[in-house]
């Protein structure tokens, strides 16, 4: 919020911030003036004083009420004002006081037939159209014939009003400017003493031009006849200050002037003359003396001479050779502007005189071009058509804006300036954006146009930001003319000094890496031979031996046959990224590598278990016996667990099997299981029996694996007497099936194996019969989260019953037809007596 | 700690100056386990030496729950201490027979009995 748009108060000695924020902040108005007093005060009439007066801020705020009240009372007001503006009529034409027009006016509508209104509409009319003397002629016909004669105004006297309109009539009749200066010199000049007349015009270039002049010498009038811009004359002054110049002697103002040599003291009058806001020119009146101060009445005949030339100096065109052809008076139509307007790239405004009694009020926006972008953010819609103030209050204040309009409407004179602020109220907030402003005339048309800098300039920052912060070189190749343009961030990604020429697309494999050769071919084919947009990465190499990563974009530009002529694209520097990129692969190399780790330690482990244990085995060679093992891995790798088993002829004779069980699984399991097997093997060759084996491997499993716990069954078969020595280290016991039986052999006494630094077992007999078989198993076998160990093992004998001919059919039955629900890994050995 | 399915309960009592009673109810296997070692290894943590487990409540027990009773075996052994099972139903004492560990652990019908153990000077364990 700018300081600039508020107007300042210095009545109030207010700041124009505290007004602004009165209605949030009442605490901080101690004045103890209450915004709506002053509001209250205020009554249209007050408006003009309104302007200058009071904040704009608090203005704008009345604007709207002000704008209702008028319309409502334009509604009621407008028929009366008719009547009145009649009557003022017949005042005037007939010479008569008000009470006399009145009749008149009601005596007219009687004999007409029509309503009061209606007449009163005709007679307006008729005065519009600038046919006043035929109007108050048929009036005055038609009264003289009605009423009581008031005399032949016509022709009547020497009365001001009189001359005044023998001057108009003598002015409306004058083919050119020069009859005018010579009809007003003599009909309305020459009676209030002055001697010359001259009437200037004022050109959009800002010099004047003598339209034409009564009372001078010709030679004087063809000295005069061009007065160029800048040279302050009088009548220069009077345009430049906008208000008639009143002078009692030339020569003390030190002021050139038409006529001077000859009237050197004479007084001087230079008014501007203008109709509608509009400035045509200057009436310039020179008497031959000293002049002294006007009553009022003759001023304001003046003043009205003034707007009489102003009229003729828009109507005619000037007779003064070339001059007059290189600007034409042909008022060109507003659409002409429209279009133009609509051809700028700037949000642009037709803005067209508003006047109200001759007087220029406003601006009527007639017209916001396609890029018309409203400060306040409203839509065009809302814009266009509304009245200048009214959509812009605050154009009226500090900003000047409005005053810069009148003023180049006045005067023709355009207006630029590079930093202005604009300012759009909205709900009462005053939002401020500096633009960059031109106002210039056009007829009788205003063209305004701004450029909101901010957001342009932001923009192009931002890209030129974007540009250089994500390293894109921006170019534009021309095929057929080798023109190549680059941007300055491109020649730095090409570490190329910026005065430097750009390098070719066709020679991009040069600066490139060799390696790359093929991709940028590749790119530089479907870009060039098929005509598509392409990109690819290559490794630029600079002048300055550094490497760069670099992505080139391109698209062809193809003309109206369909021809490649342009190809546009970016380079951009992806050195960073690809770094991340090789980093990110590394790691997924490093990753892949860990997984694949992972996966060899598990094979590993399977690889061990089966070098110890091959899941299937050649046929044990045991004396009396048949011996089958089956091993079966866990499903997934990684759940290698600890079972083993072992079965070997000793040096004695007797058959060592042994089934074994690790708690856990994975490498650590399949460690301990190798320990304890070797070790058993190891104990087994000392010949003590199979109690005492399982003391020493408890001791194997307490002291040397650490907290290993683990579960064997370990018997010694004599092939001599048949007979099975066992013990079991909390293992689950043998089955032995016989005929159609199997049976569990008794839970000896047994704790697992690494539960306690010492432990004795129990160790227990078994007679074994001709085709007994003997089965020794782990609980991968049996093991079912849903059931008892005593349901599954009734289960098991169950199966193992109905014993199939072969020793190995039964035990790949028992794998196949297991009911375990666990994938854990499993280990079967089986004897059969032979 | 435990599944929903299975939920493992474990009330601690402390029927006297160094012994923990854990009343244990539910299954006890792979998936509650860890809910009764936290709560052997807390009372561990306060000094107590001696530890009753109660498993009348408990129908099941796998090899995860024999590893509980283990670990707590070793631990209070290297620590003059004792650990007691207290009226495991069939299921539960068949796989404390099967593992041997009914051989090292005192297995009791009651908590009195259990407690009448603990006073008894134990010298090295019965086999």
């Amino acid at each position: 919020m700018s300081r600039t748009e508020q107007c300042p108060d210095p009545a109030e000695g207010r700041s124009p911030d505290e007004s602004a924020e009165e209605p949030a902040d009442e605490t901080a108005d101690e004045s103890g003036d209450e915004p709506g007093n002053e509001s209250a005060d205020e009554s249209p009439d007050d408006s003009a004083a309104l302007l200058t007066t009071y904040p704009v801020g608090r203005l704008a705020a009345t604007v709207e009420r002000l704008r209702r009240e008028v319309r409502a009372a334009q509604a009621e007001a407008d028929g009366r004002a008719l009547i009145e503006l009649a009557k003022g009529i017949l005042v005037e034409r007939l010479g008569c006081g008000p009470a006399q027009a009145a009749r008149q006016l009601a005596e007219l509508t009687e004999q007409a037939g029509v309503s009061t209104l209606e007449l009163a509409v005709e007679v307006i009319n008729q005065a519009a159209r600038d046919r006043l003397s035929e109007v108050a002629d048929a009036f005055l016909t038609a009264a003289k014939s009605t009423d009581a004669p008031t005399g032949d105004t016509s022709s009547r006297g020497h009365s001001p009003a009189v001359r005044m309109r023998e001057a108009e009539s003598g002015a409306l009749a004058a083919p050119d400017t020069q009859a005018v200066a010579d009809s007003l010199l003599q009909h309305a000049l020459t009676p209030l003493g002055a001697v010359a007349v001259a009437i200037w015009t004022v050109r959009s270039d800002g010099s004047l031009t003598l339209a034409g002049s009564a009372g001078f010498s010709p030679a004087e009038a063809g000295r005069w006849h061009h007065v160029p811009p800048g040279v302050v004359t009088v009548a220069r002054t009077s345009l430049s200050e906008r208000a008639g110049q009143w002078i009692g002697s030339l020569a003390e103002t030190g002021l050139p002037s038409i006529g001077q040599h000859q009237y050197p003291d004479g007084g001087r009058a230079a008014i501007p003359a203008g109709t509608g806001g509009r400035i045509h020119g200057a009436l310039e009146i020179v008497w031959p003396s000293r002049l002294e101060p006007q009553p009022p009445q003759v001023v304001r005949q003046v003043e009205a001479l003034a707007e009489l030339c102003a009229r003729t100096l828009e109507t005619y065109a000037f007779v003064h050779g070339d001059e007059a052809l290189r600007e034409p008076r042909v008022v060109p139509d507003a659409t002409e502007l429209v279009d133009l307007a609509d051809g700028l790239h700037d949000p642009a405004l037709v803005l067209v005189p508003y006047l109200d009694g001759g007087q220029l009020v406003d601006f009527h926006i007639h017209h916001v071009n396609s890029r018309f972008l409203d400060p306040a953010g409203r839509p065009r819609g809302l814009v266009n058509g509304a009245m200048l103030l009214e959509a812009y209050p605050m154009a009226a204040g500090e900003s000047d804006l409005f005053q810069r309009i009148e003023r180049v409407y006045a005067t023709g004179e355009p207006f630029r300036a590079q930093r202005m602020n604009l300012t759009a109220l909205v709900d009462q907030v005053p939002l401020s954006a500096v633009a960059e402003i031109s106002i210039s005339r056009h007829a009788n048309s205003v063209l305004l146009i701004w450029r909101i800098e901010d957001e342009t300039a932001r923009l192009a920052s931002i890209l030129q930001h974007a540009q250089r912060l994500g390293r894109i070189g921006g170019f534009e190749e021309n095929l057929l003319t080798g023109e190549i343009t680059w941007n300055t961030q491109l020649f730095t990604l090409y570490g190329r000094p910026p005065t430097s020429a750009p390098v070719p697309l066709e020679e991009l494999p040069v600066h490139a890496h060799p390696d790359d050769a093929v991709t940028i071919g590749r790119f530089l084919r479907t870009l060039l031979h098929h005509r598509r947009p392409a990109s690819a990465s290559f490794r630029l190499r600079r002048p300055d031996e550094v490497t760069r990563h670099i992505r080139v974009v391109a698209e062809p530009v193809l003309d109206a046959d369909g021809r490649l002529f342009v190809v546009r694209g970016a380079y951009q520097d992806i050195s960073a990224q690809h770094w991340t990129e090789v980093a990110l692969a590394a790691t997924r190399v490093q990753l892949a590598h860990t997984e694949q780790q992972a996966t060899e330690r598990s094979r590993l482990t399977l690889q061990l278990q089966h070098a110890i244990m091959p899941p299937t085995q050649d046929p044990l060679r045991a004396p009396g016996i048949d011996v089958a093992v089956r091993y079966r891995p866990a499903e997934t790798e990684h759940l290698v667990g600890g079972d083993w088993y072992d079965a070997v002829v000793l040096p004695s004779g007797l058959v060592l099997l042994c089934v074994g069980d690790v708690a856990g699984h994975g490498m650590e399991a399949a460690t301990s299981m190798v320990v304890l097997r070797n070790a058993l093997r190891g104990l087994a060759v000392t010949g003590a029996g199979p109690g005492q084996l399982l003391t020493w491997l408890n001791s194997v499993a307490h002291h040397l694996t650490g907290t290993v716990t683990a579960t064997a069954v370990c018997g010694l078969y004599d092939p001599q007497n048949r007979t099975l020595r066992w013990a079991r280290a909390g293992h689950l016991p043998p089955v032995l099936v016989r005929d159609t039986g199997a049976t569990s052999l008794p839970l000896v006494k047994g704790l697992l194996l690494g539960a306690a630094p010492q432990a004795t077992y129990e160790e227990d007999e078994v007679q074994l019969a001709v085709d007994d078989t003997l089965l020794m198993y782990t609980d991968g076998l049996i093991e079912r989260r849903d059931r008892s160990m005593e349901e599954s093992m009734t289960q098991l004998l169950t199966m193992v019953r109905a014993a199939p001919s072969t020793l190995d059919q039964q035990l790949d039955r028992l794998l196949t037809y297991s009911r375990s629900d666990t994938d854990d890994d499993t280990c079967i050995i089986g004897i059969r007596v032979s | 700690m435990s599944i929903a399915q299975n939920p493992l309960s474990v009330e601690v009592a402390l029927p006297r100056e160094g012994i923990a009673l854990l009343t244990v109810e539910g299954h006890l296997d792979i998936d509650t386990a860890t809910g009764l070692q936290h709560h052997l290894a807390n009372q561990f943590q306060h000094g107590r030496r001696h530890f009753l487990l109660d498993l009348s409540a408990v129908p099941f027990m796998d090899s995860s729950g024999m590893n509980i009773i283990i670990r707590a075996y070793q631990q209070t052994r290297e620590s003059s201490g004792s650990v007691h099972i207290i009226g495991p139903p069939p299921a539960v004492r068949r796989i404390l027979d099967l593992t041997g560990v009914s051989i090292t652990v005192p297995v009791s019908d009651t908590v009195d009995e259990a407690l009448a153990l603990v006073d008894r000077p134990r010298g090295e364990p019965e086999i």
